[in-house]
């Protein structure tokens, strides 16, 4: 983390200058280890956190620390038998023979833990089901089908959200499959049923932007490893400005069902500082009918031909 | 699956809107809401300085689309259609409230149908209270005739789609329109989808409007920090925002081409010549017009507009998760129905 938080500020040093509008405000920077930044306001005086901001790791692979790895989907190598000294000590795995055309493409980033402790709490049966998640990436990982990615996945997806702030509204608009959230810093009444991206209920405490995440159905992963949880899961997250350019992005992860105690995540999100950046769409939907519904016709849009 | 097609909705309206007279937004029975009159209200900015369009807002009234025939050459309905119109939205609005829908009256053709607009599908129609009668026989102001001015291959085009619509056949997940496979009904119809998850909330932000759309969870960010348009094609295009004086004013362009793609209707979907072009006007504490103005010459000999009144809901008023795709059961239904068909067929 501490080479990252340098990282940061040399990069907030470096930027400070380029003067975008959205951030005119920003009247100092930080630039000093220890020291508090002190966030640009926003009219009503509330902390500005408006901007498109992205995660800039490998989370999304695996929230917790991995090694690089040919493909998420493996498979064995077959046993080598034959010549003396050359059987194998130990046990290769390869890409699944559905992937393999993607080489290096399709290839696992290494990636620190975003876990503090790099433990997730799992119940025993609740580990036995990632692990079986993990196996079964290709069939189960909601991302893969363009489902709403839920929280806090949402967040580090390799692709950016911009949060637009209002008075007493907060809104979360995602790049990938245009998921949004709204959170409410004022009353709200409750959700009327179980949802992909959560109720969030947020307020101010500082500098920090805290939210509430709560009426979860239980289809949502935290990352294409299989980490998963159930529909009583509470994220706490919190969102602060570490300087014009940085947020540090914190969630607290709780699920009686599924793990034996809370536990967090942290990772700080970039301000896409491209000019004029824009969130564009990614309405993946189409690209995964054939994926999902292929087989399904009487004919195969992919072949033209007759499914059998 | 919720998707329910905007020519459903535009038909149903036109259906209803036939039989239907209006006594103006003013005296708007009883849905007016408090504070909606014009006198009392004053319009509100942000804390930045922008006027202030937020809230949730939804197309409530009961005008069709394009002009019914029998108002042929009229831009507004008399005092007695009015009225006639009144009582109708009221008996629909009992029916429904009674629960006379659906299982009740049956799904029935709209030829079947005891009351009009009544029919099968009209279970889409979520109103609880009556909707808004206005004298405007159409949505569309311009041209002067209140219909859309397809070219005559688009106008051949919209008549197969329409036939297609409900009927298929659904060999693939192509052949549904888009609205059944869960990408969008199409930006031209998202303000005014009404009844059926038409609640659109709209967020400001400094140099930014944001639209939530609750129907396919389609959203639009639209920059109002003087940018100019970017080259990249997209579904919902390529927004531009600007405020003349209090009203809102987007324009559109760089739209994808899909015109490949069956849509029951066929003015919603995106081509590579579309241009769009609205106007956010608040007219009141509860009360918006939305103006849009409609060129394509790939799908219009002209540009039409319509000008559309659309009300806000009071402030408890959320936008739900609309997890279509998600929940697209119909989808792979209707593709069994089709193999199952095509098996009858060959036998």
């Amino acid at each position: 983390m501490r080479s990252s938080v340098v990282g940061v500020v040399v990069a907030a040093v470096a930027v400070a200058t380029s003067a975008m509008w959205f951030f005119q405000t920003t009247t100092r920077s930080e630039s000093t280890r220890g020291q508090t930044f002190q966030a640009a306001r926003m009219a009503d005086g509330k902390p500005d956190l408006n901007g498109i901001w992205q995660a800039l790791n490998s989370a999304n692979f695996d929230i917790q620390a991995h090694a690089a790895r040919p493909a998420l989907a493996l498979t064995p190598a077959a046993p080598r038998s034959g010549a003396p000294g050359l059987v194998r000590a130990t046990h290769v795995e390869l890409p699944h023979p559905l992937v393999r055309p993607l080489g290096a493409v399709g290839g696992v980033p290494a990636g620190e833990s975003v876990v503090e402790g790099d433990e997730i709490p799992y119940q025993p049966w609740a580990a036995a089901k990632k692990k079986e998640n993990a196996e079964h990436w290709l069939e189960r990982d909601p991302e893969i089908k363009c489902y709403m990615p839920g929280v806090p996945r949402a967040t580090y997806m390799p692709y950016p959200f911009q949060i637009l702030q209002s008075t007493d509204k907060v809104v979360m608009a995602y790049e990938f499959a245009g998921a949004s959230r709204t959170i409410h810093l004022g009353k709200v009444s409750d959700s009327p049923a179980p949802t992909w991206m959560g109720w969030s209920r947020g307020r101010w405490e500082g500098d920090s932007l805290v939210v509430e995440v709560t009426d979860f159905n239980e289809e949502t992963w935290f990352d294409r490893a299989g980490n998963f949880h159930s529909d009583e899961l509470h994220v706490t997250e919190r969102y602060t400005p570490t300087s014009a350019d940085h947020l540090l992005y914190e969630a607290t992860i709780e699920d009686p069902k599924v793990f034996t105690r809370p536990w967090k995540i942290r990772m700080p999100l970039y301000r896409r500082l491209e000019s004029g950046k824009k969130l564009l769409e990614y309405k993946c939907v189409e690209f995964v009918e054939e994926l999902m519904y292929g087989h399904l016709g009487v004919i195969d849009p992919a072949t033209g031909q007759k499914n059998k | 699956m919720n998707a329910r097609h905007p020519v459903v909705t535009l038909a149903l309206a036109a259906i209803v809107g036939a039989a239907i007279a209006t006594i103006g937004a003013q005296q708007s029975t009883t849905n007016a809401q408090p504070g909606s009159t014009a006198l009392s209200w004053k319009q509100a900015t942000t804390p930045w300085g922008d006027p202030d369009l937020q809230g949730v807002w939804r197309y409530e009234a009961a005008i069709p689309l394009e002009r019914p025939a029998r108002f042929e050459g009229r831009e507004s309905l008399t005092d007695e259609e009015v009225k006639e119109s009144q009582r109708l939205e009221d008996e629909q609005a009992r029916q429904r409230l009674a629960g006379a829908e659906g299982a009740a009256v049956g799904r029935r053709s709209v030829a079947e149908s005891p009351i009009r607009g009544n029919e099968y599908n009209s279970f889409w129609q979520d109103h609880g209270r009556p909707r808004q009668v206005f004298r405007q026989t159409s949505l569309i102001v311009d041209p002067k005739d209140g219909r859309l001015p397809y070219t005559p291959d688009a106008k051949k085009a919209e008549a197969r789609s329409s036939a297609r619509y409900g009927a298929g056949p659904y060999e693939s997940y192509l052949d549904p329109d888009t609205g059944e496979r869960c990408l969008t009904d199409g930006i031209t119809a998202l303000m005014w989808q009404g009844p059926n998850g038409g609640h659109n909330r709209i967020v400001q932000s400094p140099g930014y409007v944001t639209i939530l759309h609750e129907e396919y969870l389609d959203r639009r960010v639209i920059p109002t920090d003087g940018r100019s348009h970017g080259s990249i094609r997209q579904w919902f295009g390529d927004a531009v925002g600007k405020w003349e004086g209090s009203t809102f004013v987007v324009d559109t362009i760089n739209f994808i081409d899909r015109t490949n793609y069956e849509w029951a209707s066929i003015f919603t979907r995106p081509s590579e010549t579309l241009h769009i072009v609205e106007r956010f006007t608040r007219t009141g504490a509860d009360t918006m017009e939305y103006r849009i103005t409609v060129e394509d010459p790939t799908t219009f000999e002209k540009p039409w507009t319509a000008v559309i009144p659309i009300t806000r809901l009071n402030d408890g008023t959320q936008i739900y998760e609309y997890a279509c795709h998600e929940g697209n059961y119909a989808m792979t239904n209707l593709l069994a129905g089709g193999r199952a068909d095509a098996a009858k067929r060959s036998r």
